[in-house]
């Protein structure tokens, strides 16, 4: 049994979140997503598809995988994307902010020239704040918006039903605009 | 900043914002009661609405998730559902589904038809295990020269595996009309002699198996079909190849949730050896199989399984564990005498006899039996399956069994059970005349041959000891593999004679091999595979494609030519013919690897044309992954023949089937075709490709090796791609710098 299938087991048993899982997985997707990024031409994007299927394959190729297993993998999967992605943004970016979460409101001028790769950070500093708040809702926002899930996909990841994540997810889009936007 | 957030606010932020104008004015009116900072949160909220779509709306689709994790997680979502479901009609590979004829926790077996090559109607079964399909596949794959080696009239072949349009995997099998073996004892009131006589016959049928080196893993009621041919019940045993493809285990998840889809495939773990249900039952062999036919033993006799399926699947699954592994399973006349007194009467009935006299039959060598079969120890189980049926043999003709130990007033009262007239008539003499010479003589005679035959009994317990210490050492062997401990492995096994094949020996030399093939010790990586195909060859089995896989580039990177030669040649000699239907594809790979001369070409022109109808098949039935390396093995002979434009156009089409960009096929592929440039004369074309693989190559031989997977690609098949690829540096390359 490699690492990873014994993580699982210990997660399972101490009915703790993906959470620990994490570690593996983004220890796996961002190994291919240097490559990626390494070989990208500018303007083009992560296929993270590409590259979740890919650290699904070298975690699983030799069978240890279990379909129960998926809806752990793909949380954690999801969170190690948000991860990657804002890292890859942070490079990018002029708004170096990490480690300084504190809320500078944006006008609407202000975020309009800003940049994609911007605009992810502000959603993703507006989404630690969501995180604190209500755990749940900010999860949808990372399986929704960051993991590229379906409503159908978060509600069996997350147990809830769809239109649970539906509301989640329009709820958590009002608020973390809001939030950009500075409007308290 | 305010604390947003609370659930209300989103309750009602929910609500509001399905409500229009003055409605909404109402309603947050009401709601907030004068709570003016909610009310103003709520109306900040609801105006961004649309902003905020367009917001997220606008950066999603920079993340450019046009596929998202949709193929992949629907297996997921969809594996508690009725996955696995499909319309009749519907043709999956080259099958068209006739009518649905059964469902199980694990799938849904239809009953379908094939049109070509013959009209044939076939049992198909689909796994709804939300599973790596390919995986699930490949495995099949590894295994299939061995199942197709499976010739037995109790065994239900299978045929084909696949995957179907909505990605599951599915198995075609033979068709098995009947009913499952418990049912039909039952049904019928066979009495218990007539209950042994068909578990013999499923032990012949899964030795036959073991032979070939597949070990069912699942052997349970359901997996034994009774069906009657003119009259006459005939056991079959089905789905062998499967569980070990699906990897069906133990895991917490199957036992708490009685939805999830995997109970079925498990089944009930009733069933199942204390090393399957351990967590990482990784070395489950042949034994796990004898262990479960103790088990279906047991219930054929008594009418229970020794352990209540019901009862562990409530105890979860470290209970589970621990009742497999510490508990001693109660004797089948126990168990009776543990019974209802109505329900004994019943069962009883069920076997045509009376609770007195069922209990009095099971009681003693039939116990033993049962008791050695399902031995917590492994290496004190049967060893084989048909030691197993040879011991039910031995009851059914009063001899002793040798699950007993032997004790002289057994054997003693075996002797007289067999020959009870003459013991009767015997006794009058004695009686009458004290001391009969004649009778007592007679009886003498007979007691030798009953002795004489207690020792072969012994002898052959003693081979099967000695057997199983060299097993024992093979285990420890497999145990240090498996603790990553290769050189230790590889000297344990040195002092073991490995004369006789051996599943578990049979992994231990691949490991090993494979351990020195990827540190480059390539000569004691080619002996373990050398004799690891002797070992194959010896048992009439030929799994070994993948072994020869390994032992051809072991050869080539060793730098031993002629011995490669050897090995070719042999090859295409013992498989050329029908033996080589299967894998024509990977023995015309093995036999190019290295350029060959015009008589070797000539030689291998059968297998050569059977690849190509394989091809035509495999790529008809929808299974890329075969038709991706079929493809191109196909490419590699028109190159090795000289037919440049043949090797093109199948190197490209290799390449259109999909795979990991990186794996070793598309490499190999993209080496041929960069070979095939070069000498079509397109020298840009062909350095092109050429330095994509070259980069793919050395990347990947920067970092170690690792043993691989079928899907990225074994260790040899990248050894196979790095030789083709010296042989391309000089085609390409070389010529592009000289003038």
């Amino acid at each position: 049994m490699n690492d990873f299938a014994v993580a699982f087991d210990g997660i399972k048993r101490s009915g703790r979140a993906a959470e620990e899982l994490l570690p593996l997985v983004y220890e796996e997707l961002r190994r291919h997503a240097a490559t990626r990024l390494a070989q990208e031409s500018p303007g083009q994007t992560l296929q993270p598809t590409a590259l979740v299927h890919e650290a699904w394959l070298r975690m699983f190729g030799d069978g240890n995988c279990q379909w129960e297993n998926r809806a752990h993998f793909f949380g954690a999967a999801s969170e190690a994307m948000r991860r990657i992605l804002i890292e890859n943004a942070r490079r990018k970016s002029r708004l170096k902010r990490g480690g300084n979460p504190q809320r500078i409101g944006l006008d609407d001028i202000e975020l309009a020239s800003a940049t994609p790769n911007e605009k992810l950070i502000l959603i993703d500093e507006a989404l630690q704040q969501l995180r604190e708040l209500d755990p749940e809702k900010a999860q949808v926002v990372v399986q929704k918006f960051f993991g590229g899930h379906t409503n159908e996909e978060v509600a069996v990841s997350l147990g809830v039903t769809e239109r649970t994540v539906r509301r989640h997810w329009a709820y958590a889009k009002a608020w973390l605009f809001a939030s950009i936007v500075g409007q308290p | 900043m305010k604390r947003p957030g609370a659930p209300c606010e989103a309750d009602l932020f929910d609500v509001a914002s399905k409500l229009v104008d003055d409605e909404r004015e109402a309603f947050l009116e009401r709601a907030c009661a004068g709570d003016d900072v909610m009310r103003q949160r709520l109306e900040t909220l609801l105006s961004v609405g649309r902003r905020a779509d367009e917001f997220f709306d606008e950066i999603g689709a920079t993340l450019s998730f046009s596929g998202s994790l949709v193929p992949l997680v629907k297996e997921a979502a969809h594996a508690a559902d009725l996955l696995g479901e499909e319309p009749i009609g519907t043709c999956i590979g080259r099958y068209k589904l006739l009518q649905k004829i059964g469902t199980g926790g694990c799938g849904v077996v239809y009953l379908a038809e094939q049109e070509e090559p013959v009209r044939l109607r076939v049992a198909l079964k689909i796994i709804r295990l939300g599973m790596e399909t390919q995986s699930v596949i490949a495995r099949f794959e590894a295994e299939r020269q061995a199942l197709a080696m499976m010739e037995h009239p109790n065994i239900a072949r299978v045929f084909d595996a696949g995957a179907t349009k909505r990605g599951l995997p599915y198995f075609v099998m033979e068709l098995v009309r009947g009913v499952r073996i418990t049912d039909y004892c039952d049904q019928n009131q066979l009495g218990i002699r007539a209950r042994l006589d068909l578990f013999v016959q499923v032990c012949h049928a899964i030795r036959h198996a073991h032979q070939k080196g597949i070990v069912h893993g699942d052997i349970k009621p359901s997996n034994i079909i009774i069906s009657l041919h003119d009259g006459t019940p005939l056991p079959k045993v089905i789905d062998f190849g499967i569980s070990k493809a699906t990897e069906a285990r133990l895991t917490d998840q199957t036992l708490f949730d009685a939805s999830s889809p995997l109970v079925g495939l498990i089944g009930t773990p009733a069933y199942m050896s204390p090393e399957q249900a351990h967590l990482n039952g990784m070395d489950v062999d042949t034994r796990s199989d004898i262990y479960s036919l103790g088990v279906l033993l047991h219930e054929l006799l008594t009418g229970k399984t020794p352990f209540d399926a019901k009862q562990l699947l409530r105890s979860g699954s470290d209970a589970i564990r621990q009742t497999l592994r510490e508990i001693t399973p109660p004797l089948p006349s126990r168990q009776l005498g543990e019974l209802r007194s109505d329900e004994l009467i019943k069962i009883a009935e069920r076997r045509q006899s009376t609770p007195e006299a069922l209990t009095a039959l099971l009681h003693h060598d039939l116990d033993w039996v049962v008791a050695k079969a399902m031995e917590k120890n492994r290496d004190r189980r049967y060893e084989t399956a048909n030691g197993l049926a040879m011991d039910v043999r031995r009851y059914l003709e009063n001899e002793p069994v040798l699950a007993r130990p032997p004790a002289r007033l057994y054997r003693f009262r075996k002797l007289v059970r067999r020959n009870r007239a003459v013991f009767a008539a015997g006794l009058a003499v004695a009686a009458a005349l004290v001391a009969g010479f004649g009778t007592s003589t007679w009886l003498f005679v007979k007691e030798r041959a009953a002795r004489q035959r207690a020792v072969a009994a012994e002898h052959e317990e003693a081979r099967l000891r000695h057997q199983a210490e060299n097993r024992e050492k093979i285990s420890e062997a497999a145990l240090l593999v498996r603790q990553e401990k290769y050189e230790e492995s590889d000297e344990l096994l040195q002092r073991v004679v490995l004369s006789q094949p051996s599943v578990e020996g049979a992994a231990v030399l691949r490991a090993v091999g494979g351990w020195y093939a990827i540190h480059g010790r390539w000569r004691l990586a080619a002996d373990r595979f050398a004799l690891l195909l002797t070992l194959n060859q010896r048992d009439g089995m030929d799994t070994a494609t993948l072994d020869q896989l390994r032992y051809g580039p072991a050869l080539v990177e060793l730098g031993d030519g002629a011995a490669y030669e050897r090995f070719r040649d042999e090859l295409i000699t013992r498989y050329t013919g029908n033996s080589g239907r299967f894998a024509a594809d990977r023995i015309v790979r093995i036999s190019l690897l290295l350029p060959a001369s015009p008589p070797v070409l000539d030689s291998l022109n059968p297998l050569a044309t059977v690849m190509t109808r394989l091809f035509t098949e495999t790529h008809a039935a929808g299974d890329e992954f075969l038709a991706g390396w079929q493809s191109l093995s196909v490419a590699l002979w028109e190159y090795r023949q000289g037919n440049f434009t043949g090797a093109m156009v199948w190197s490209l089409r290799s390449l259109s089937y999909r795979d990991a960009a990186n794996a070793p096929r598309p490499t190999m592929a993209r080496l041929i075709l960069a070979m095939a440039y070069a000498q079509l004369e397109m020298p840009a074309e062909a350095l092109m490709e050429f330095e994509q693989s070259r980069e793919t190559i050395e990347a990947k031989f920067k970092t170690r090796l690792d043993r691989g997977t079928p899907i990225q690609g074994f260790w040899f098949d990248w050894s196979f791609a790095r030789i083709l690829l010296r042989e391309a540096t000089g085609v390409v390359v070389t010529p592009a710098i000289q003038p």
